[in-house]
Formats: structure tokens, sequence, C-alpha cells
């Protein structure tokens, strides 16, 4: 029986777009605090690297999940020590992040290349079984991550949209100094979300080796972490924007695997190239409107209320 | 007083003694060198060459084995190799086809040192080839799963279209045919040895699109066979034949690889001094052999299975023309046949599989 | 004259100083690393003793510290030249990657030609192919459409999946198997390679570029307006320098440097096109260019300690069979610590 190509690729866009959509979630809320971490690759590793070797080691996916999202967090403390507290570059500080992450992932992954582990439990409610096409596809037979991915954008829009921290952390983005002279602590809540982004960016490392693939490789995500990078700026630092996102980006994946597996000769990477540009493009539509851009302080430093 | 300063004196050449000692009884005979693409504990390719090597290194007194993990297929290769030298290697395996150019660079430089690439191509006088010839052994791979499957549709996914992986595309579609006509053969290419994320991907994407069985060929098998079992497919392994402990319900069997005794005789040949570089192509019951059956297959289809192993082993190439390709054009005239050592330059798919080399 | 001897002396002492305090970063960096390796229950006077024997101390392992400079330098340089205008290039991985894609099509297009028209030609190629890549945000930043920080990174993820479209699809190698890489480049478009090593042409250019880019920044016209621009654009241009002509340029020339990067990695040691040809150099670059402050000297000086950590990699994973990624630690030890000392203020932009 074949799935139609539609639903092929819906499925493997979700798949692939549960990682990609945490990760961005987590950067979204980094970035609209004025900080951008380009180091986010070495995060999804660290993530990845320590929730599976928890996982081994314990038996419980589960420890391994709650692992990978504190290793995350920890390692965005590291990076806001850089950048909030000795106030260093922010990019520079986030490729010595991202090289920071391929060693330590490494290091900490090494004795269990090859072992063999319980990943995260799926399940799929019974009455969707009965949907046409839906039994023989991965469709809504997901982990916990995947059924959370959207209620957590939703949550991540409702905390920066609809509470008084959110409209904190967007306040030192735009700018820290009449942040400050509002009342708020800049570097508290830099560090806020910069820790609540990192346990996100845990998670979605997690989901690649607890979950996709059951395994942990040296640089297993294969570009991932920038890729969500890209998607954080393909959805202007929007959260819902995001779930559009991750599958769009998730998706195109999926379509030239879908479509090889199908026997069409179109080129994968023409196909894979599609999002990049359409980022692009999208950013050029939207040039120049001030509205729905980059946070007017990411990537600057504060110095402080002088 | 002289005798207590004697004894002190002694101890201290003891202790001495002692501490030096290991570094003259380490010296070896022979320092073996290893480079390989990804992990010695993939559950597949790499451990495959790994566990052959420590084999080695056990069985025969005075061998030691350095290796280099995750050594990419780039300008990296060539320095490792030089770096092993350095250490003193005098036998050295580039165990990746892609470290073909940097492993006959460092060969050159080093006439000294001895080369076994696992790949094709020209042998020098320090320089040897060698590989498994698994493609005729994914034959009756394919008359497994040409009985086993349902659907008709069987799916492979290989890392980088090389040969030697089309050649298994190829001998699996057409042991999947001599056993069932309707037998077509999906291929999906990740585009690296070792995109685990891809992988599942692109077991997924088959299974979607009606594949029933999977057979794989990147490094490790692992997480396509697992995303495979979790989805009720079946699949067929390859590199190691330990990997049926992850499918314990899908399984169907599989490949895996045995080099150590080739190992073993070229380690012996370098100590002596006699080694000769050779291209080496061995196939089942050599350096390829066959994993146990799962608990689901019925006994016809592994008599009929069997009975394809045993016209292997007695020298049935497939790759025996008259045959065509996918595109419908004749590839081998009558007659004409494609041998192991030229398996590496195949570079078309044959009649029945779905997919494009270029 | 005295005054002159006087400001010449506090040069070397300040010289002296930056050298100390370069040294102490690395010492302090090292023994964190030690720390790491005593954890993982390696020996870690046997590993740096390893690694200066088989780099520095070995003809062979120095050579290949200038092999993996080549490209270092002028993935740098492509960084500090905008810098200075306060332009942010973080795409000189697919610069990188469009360089060597452009000279690829130069020496396949043209297998024919003399080698005295044919290597310039890919050379040429080179520096265009990542002259395009750097020039698209350059103008897309001069029409104040698209930050050049945000162009420059995402063009970095389309460079790398055009080569794999060319070595897959129509540049695949014909003479051998389906391996996807493209045919051998005729020998006429090849760098020569000095002393039976990897060495190669590149490192003369990418020395002459550092050369060209000191004296183009400390002694010619173009460098006072090119630091008038970074340190107030709007004084700039009220003074009746071209602003948006120099943005351009500026991030077309940093791109074309990184594409000469490319180019000499497939005309210098691969002869032939394939994946993963960079293992992140134009990011690395990014780095050194950072922490030398955009200086040729310091450019020098941290491509030479990149490339020795780099290397440090190897003989780690030979000798104490840790995996050659744990390097990257010392690497990240060494930027955090100069990354917390050093607040960067004023430079941020």
């Amino acid at each position: 029986m074949t799935t139609p190509l539609v639903l092929g690729v819906l499925a493997g866009a979700v798949l692939s777009g549960t990682s990609l959509l945490y990760a961005t979630l987590g950067e979204t809320i980094v970035e609209r605090s004025g900080i951008v971490n380009l180091g986010l690759e070495g995060i999804l590793l660290i993530g990845a690297s320590v929730g599976f070797s928890v996982a081994a080691a314990s038996g419980s996916a589960w420890l391994g999940l709650a692992a990978a999202a504190a290793a995350g967090g920890l390692g965005n403390l590291l990076f806001g020590w850089l950048v909030v507290t000795r106030k260093a570059n922010q990019l520079a500080s986030g490729l010595a992040m991202m090289f920071f992450g391929f060693g330590v992932s490494a290091l900490v992954g090494a004795p269990y290349v090859g072992a063999v582990i319980v990943g995260l439990p799926k399940w799929r409610p019974s009455w969707l079984d009965g949907l046409p096409w839906v039994r023989s596809t991965t469709l809504f037979n997901y982990d916990l991550l995947t059924w959370l991915a959207v209620p957590v954008a939703i949550l991540v829009w409702w905390a920066l949209f609809r509470t008084r921290w959110g409209l904190g952390v967007r306040a030192v983005g735009e700018s820290p100094a009449a942040a400050f002279a509002a009342g708020r602590n800049p570097a508290v809540l830099q560090y806020q979300a910069l820790s609540s982004g990192g346990v996100l960016g845990g998670l979605a490392g997690a989901h690649l080796s607890l979950s996709l693939t059951l395994t942990w490789a040296e640089y297993m995500t294969a570009g991932r972490g920038f890729i969500a990078i890209a998607l954080v700026i393909f959805s202007k630092w929007h959260p819902l924007r995001a779930i559009a996102g991750a599958l769009l980006f998730g998706g195109a994946e999926a379509l030239q695997l879908q479509l090889q597996a199908r026997g069409s000769d179109i080129s994968p990477f023409l196909l894979e190239m599609a999002p990049y540009l359409l980022t692009i493009l999208v950013l050029l539509a939207w040039g120049g409107s001030r509205r729905l851009a980059a946070p007017a302080s990411l990537g600057r430093t504060f110095y402080g209320s002088d | 007083m002289r005798n207590k300063l004697g004894f002190i004196i002694g101890f201290f050449v003891l202790v001495f003694c002692l501490a030096v000692k290991p570094a003259f009884a380490d010296s070896p005979r022979l320092i073996i060198g290893a480079v390989y693409v990804g992990s010695v504990n993939d559950y597949g390719y790499n451990r495959s060459f790994h566990d052959a090597l420590t084999q080695v290194a056990r069985e025969l007194p005075g061998v030691k084995l350095l290796e280099a993990e995750n050594v990419p297929e780039s300008t990296e290769a060539e320095r490792v190799m030089e770096g092993l030298v350095q250490q003193g290697a005098k036998l050295i395996f580039p165990t990746s086809f892609g470290y073909s150019d940097s492993a006959r660079k460092v060969a050159k430089r080093h006439r000294d040192v001895c080369f076994e690439y696992a790949g094709d191509g020209d042998t020098a006088k320090n320089f040897g080839v060698f590989f498994g010839s698994t493609q005729a052994a994914w034959y009756p791979m394919g008359v497994a799963a040409g009985k086993m499957t349902k659907s008709n549709k069987l799916g492979f996914v290989i890392g980088l279209p090389i040969g030697y992986a089309l050649g298994n595309v190829n001998a699996f579609q057409m042991g999947a045919r001599s056993v069932n006509p309707k037998a077509q053969t999906v291929v999906v290419v990740t585009g690296g040895w070792s995109d685990k994320a891809k992988e599942a991907g692109a077991a997924n994407a088959l299974l979607d699109q009606g594949c029933d069985v999977v057979g794989m060929h990147v490094d490790s098998p692992a997480t396509i066979i697992q995303t495979v079992e979790a989805r009720g497919g079946m699949s067929i392994g390859f590199q190691s034949i330990e990997a049926r402990a992850l499918a314990p319900k899908g399984w169907i069997t599989g490949l895996g690889f045995t080099w150590a005794p080739f190992f073993k005789d070229v380690a012996i040949s370098v100590m002596a001094g006699k080694f000769s570089a050779q291209a080496v192509y061995q196939g089942l019951g050599q350096m390829v052999a066959i994993a146990p059956f799962g608990a689901s297959v019925p006994a016809e289809v592994q008599g009929l299975v069997n009975a394809a192993v045993t016209k292997v082993a007695s020298g049935f190439n497939p790759f025996t023309g008259p045959l065509k390709n996918n595109l419908g054009n004749t590839v081998l005239p009558p007659g004409a046949s494609v041998g192991a050592d030229q398996m590496g330059n195949m570079n078309w798919y044959v009649d029945g599989v779905i997919g494009k080399v270029r | 004259m005295p005054e002159a001897r006087m400001a010449a002396a506090l040069r070397t002492s300040q010289a002296v100083r930056i050298s100390l305090r370069y040294a102490l970063v690395c010492a302090v960096a090292l023994a964190m690393f030690a720390a790491i390796l005593l954890a993982a229950g390696k020996d870690p006077l046997k590993a740096y003793a390893d690694t200066f024997t088989y780099t520095l101390a070995n003809a062979y392992g120095f050579s290949e510290l200038l092999v993996r400079m080549t490209p270092l330098l002028l993935a740098a340089v492509a960084v500090a030249l905008p810098s200075r205008l306060g332009l942010i290039n973080v795409g000189g991985e697919g610069q990188l990657y469009l360089g060597a894609w452009m000279a690829s099509a130069g020496a396949l297009m043209f297998p024919g030609l003399p080698a005295w028209i044919l290597l310039p030609l890919v050379v040429v190629m080179g520096f265009l192919g990542g002259a395009i890549w750097g020039a698209i945000p350059g103008v897309l930043r001069a029409a104040k459409l698209v930050n050049e920080t945000i162009a420059t990174l995402l063009l970095n993820y389309i460079a790398p999946l055009i080569v794999s479209f060319f070595i897959f699809g129509p540049w695949r190698a014909v003479d051998s198997s389906a391996y996807p890489q493209s045919s051998a480049f005729p020998e006429a478009a090849r760098l020569p390679s000095f002393f039976n090593t990897r060495i190669h042409a590149g490192i003369l250019i990418s020395l002459a570029v550092l050369l060209a880019y000191w004296l183009i920044m400390e002694k010619t016209r173009w460098g006072v307006e090119m630091r008038a621009i970074g340190g107030n654009p709007e004084a700039a241009q009220r003074l009746g320098i071209p602003v948006a002509v120099w943005i351009v340029i500026a991030l077309a020339i940093g791109g074309g440097l990184a594409g000469l990067a490319g180019m000499g990695e497939v005309m210098g040691i691969h002869g032939r096109l394939r994946q993963g040809l960079s293992p992140g150099y134009g990011f690395t670059g990014f780095l050194i260019s950072w922490l030398a402050g955009g200086r040729p000297l310091g450019i020098l000086f941290m491509a030479f300690l990149f490339a020795i950590i780099t290397s440090a990699g190897d003989t780690l994973q030979i000798t104490q069979g840790l995996p050659y990624s744990v390097v990257n630690i010392l690497l990240a030890m060494i930027l955090f610590i100069v990354l917390a000392r050093r607040p960067a203020r004023g430079t941020a932009k």
C-alpha cells in the first residue's frame, strides 16, 4: 500500500521537524533577549550525547531526557557567563561554544557508541487508528516530545508576548538601557532566557538520539543547529511562525527522501536549497520594515546603565 | 653504614629497572595502523575491521594496533595516515572507499610501509587492495526478501552511490526477481555513510511508500533496523551479523564481514618481510558471512536461500550477460560478466530497481 | 630621534607584554585541558610531549602546520577586512565553497589550456566565486534591505549544496566508480607543491594577501577611509566617502579571499572537487580574526596556534586513543579564557 506523497512528506516533516522546532523555540527566546547564540549546534550535540549516555547507563530514556535538558541549560549558562557577565563578543563566544559542544559530546558519548537503548515510548490514540492511511504511516504515533511540540510553541509565545516576564525579555532585546531605566534587570532576564532556551536546545538534541535514531554518533546533528538559526530568521523571531518554519524545513528533507522512494529524479540538493532561498526572499520582501524585524539590540553587548 | 647506602642504591636501581623495563619489553615486532571513517563501536562496518584487527593483535605476539576513528574522507585522511607512519606503523589499513587518493599518496612517499586498502584500483609494490565480495552474497539475501515480501516492494538505503553499493542493490534485486517476478527494489541515497537522522527518514520514507523489507549499505545498520522494526517492517542486515539483536521480530537474515583470517595472513607476511601486494576479493565463506535466520522465516524460504548460497559459493555470478539496466539499455551482452575486481566501477541499476545513479 | 627610539622601545615592550599574555592564556588552557585528560584516564604530559614531537619537532608535522594555515590565513583576512568597516562576515564557509566550485568549473571547462593561462584563470575564478558570494550580502546591506550578518550566514548553507549538486550530478567523474567527486583536474590547473610535502603555492598567496592587507590598512588612503566608515558611517558619508560602494567592495573582496582559500584546497591538495572540503575553515577564520583584533601579525600567530591545536587532535587520537573531536575542548578553553578576560568594548555592533 502506497501512502500518498503529501501524507508521507507530512509524516516525515513532523518527525524531523520536532527537534528543529525545539531548537528554534530555544534560540527564539534567546534572541528575543538580544543575544544570538551561534553555538546552538554545540548545545544540540551536548543534549544528544548526554541524553543518550544517561539513557544507556541508567536504562531509562526519561532520565536521559531530563539530563539532556539540564545539560542544555547548563551549556547556555556557560555561554551566558561569557556574553552577559563577561560581556564578550556574542558571535565569537557562540562559535567557541560550538567547538566546546563538538568536544564535550564526543568525550561524553564515546563509551556509549553502539549501545542499545529503549527509546522514548510512542503512542497513538486508538480513535486516530481508524483514519484512512494513518495506520500505515508514522502519523500521530509520537513520543511525548513530538506531542508537546506545538503546545510548547504556544507556551513560548504566551510567555514572550502575554506575560510581564516576556515583556521584560523583549524590552531587553530592543534596548537594554531602556529596560534598565524602566526598572528591569537586563542581566537577570537574559540569564533566564538563556537557561530556558538551553533546556529546549537540550531537548532538541535528545529527540534525535533518544527517539528518532536511537543511536549516538559524533556530530550526528549534521548541521541541524545551524538550520534552526536560519529558521529563527525565517520565522521572524516569532514562536508560532516557527511551527510552520520547522514543518517547511523538515518537509524539505522529507520530500527529497519520499521523492527518491517514489523513483523521482529531482536533485535532492536543489530541494534542500529551497528553504534557504525562501528565507532570503522572505527577508527581502519584508526588508526595511521595522515591524516584525530582528530585535533591535540583537548581538550587541550591554555595558550597564552608563 | 656502607651496607645501608648500598641497599638504598640497590633499591633505587631496582625501582628504575622496573620502571624502565616495560619500555624495552614493549617494543613491538609490528605496528598496524588502521583508519576508520566512523566509530569502532558502530555495530557495523568499522566495528567489523576493529574486531578483526584486535583479534590479529591478540593472536600474534608482538603486534600492536594503532587506530584512528571518525577520520573524514578529506585532507584529514592523508594527515592521519602520515601520523600513523610517524608512530612506526609498517602496515596500514585505510578502510574506507574514499581514502583512495590519500592512501596512494602516502604509500608513494613511504615505500617501506605496506598498505591494504579496502577498495579497488591499481596495486603497487607496497599497496594491496582487498574487499569482501558482498555483491554475489546479496543474491541469496534477495531470494529471502523476494519470498518474504507481501507488497513486492523492497527498500534499500545506501549512503553514497559507490559501485559496491550499486552492486549490492543489483544482486539483491536479481535474487528477489529469481523467486518473485513482481519484485522491485526502491533505492534511497542519504548522501553520507553516517547521517543517522537521514537514515531514519529514509527508512520511514521507504515504509511509507509501501516497502516491507529493507536492506541497507551504510556504516551502521542500527538506526535503520530499529526504525523498520518499530514500524513492523522486516529487515536484512549488513556489515555485522550481530545486528540481528536489534530486530527480534522483523529480522530475516543478513551479511557480515569476517576479515580476521586474511588480516592475519597479511600481518604474518609483513613481519616475515614477504608482503606481496595483490587484489584480493573473497566472498561467502571467506570474508563474508551470513547471519542466522530470524524466527519468522519459514523453513521453505530458508531452504531456497540456502540453495542460492550453495549456488553462489560454487561460482555463480549474477552479473553475467545478457543484462539490461533499469533504463532498458543492454549493459552486459550475452557472455560478458562483471567480476569482483571491477565491482567498484559499476554505475548502473539493473532492471527492476527504482532509482537513478546520477 | 630619541623620541622615535622611545616609541620603538614602547612598541617592543608592548609586543612582549602581548606575547606574554598569549602565552599565559595558552598555559592556563593547557592546564585546564590536562585536568580533563587526567579525568579521562590519559597522561596529559605524554600527550603534550607527543604533540610537540610530531608537529613542531618533525619536518612532516611542521609542513602540515603550514598546509593547515594556508586556508586559515585567507579565511581570517576575509573577516578582518570587512570588519574594519564595522561589517560582520560570518559567511567565510560559503564563500570558500563557492570559490572552490568556480575554480573547479574553470579547470573542468578548459582542460586543454596550457598552465600559464589555466592556472591564473582558476585563481581568478576562485576569487570571483567567493567575491560573488560576498557581494550579494554587500548589496543587500548597502540597500539597507538585510543585515549582512544574517545574509552571509544564510549563504553558508547554499554554497555546499551547490557543490554537492554538481559532484553528484553533472560533474560526477565517469572515469572510475560512481563515487561522488569530479574528475581529476588537469595537471596544468594544479597549484605547484614544494619539498615533496603538501605545502603548495597557496601559502604564497596567503602570505601575499596578509602583507597587502597590512600595507593597505596602514599605508594607504583607502585604509584611512575604511576606518573612517567603521568609526562613524554617517560622518563619513557627509565627508563625501561613498559608504555604500565601500560596503559592497569590502564584502566582495573579503568573500573573494575566502574563495581563494577554497581554490587552494581543491587545486593545491585534492585535485578534484569533493564533498566536505572544509572542516569549518570559514568559522575558524572568523575566530582567528576576532582573537587577533584584525591585526595582520596577530592573524599569523593565531592561525599558527590553531594549526597546532588541530594537529594535536591527530596525535591524541593515535597515541592516546581519544576521539579526535576532544581536542575541540582545548580550542574552546583558549577561546573562553580570551573571551572572558577581554570585554570587547566598543567593537560590538
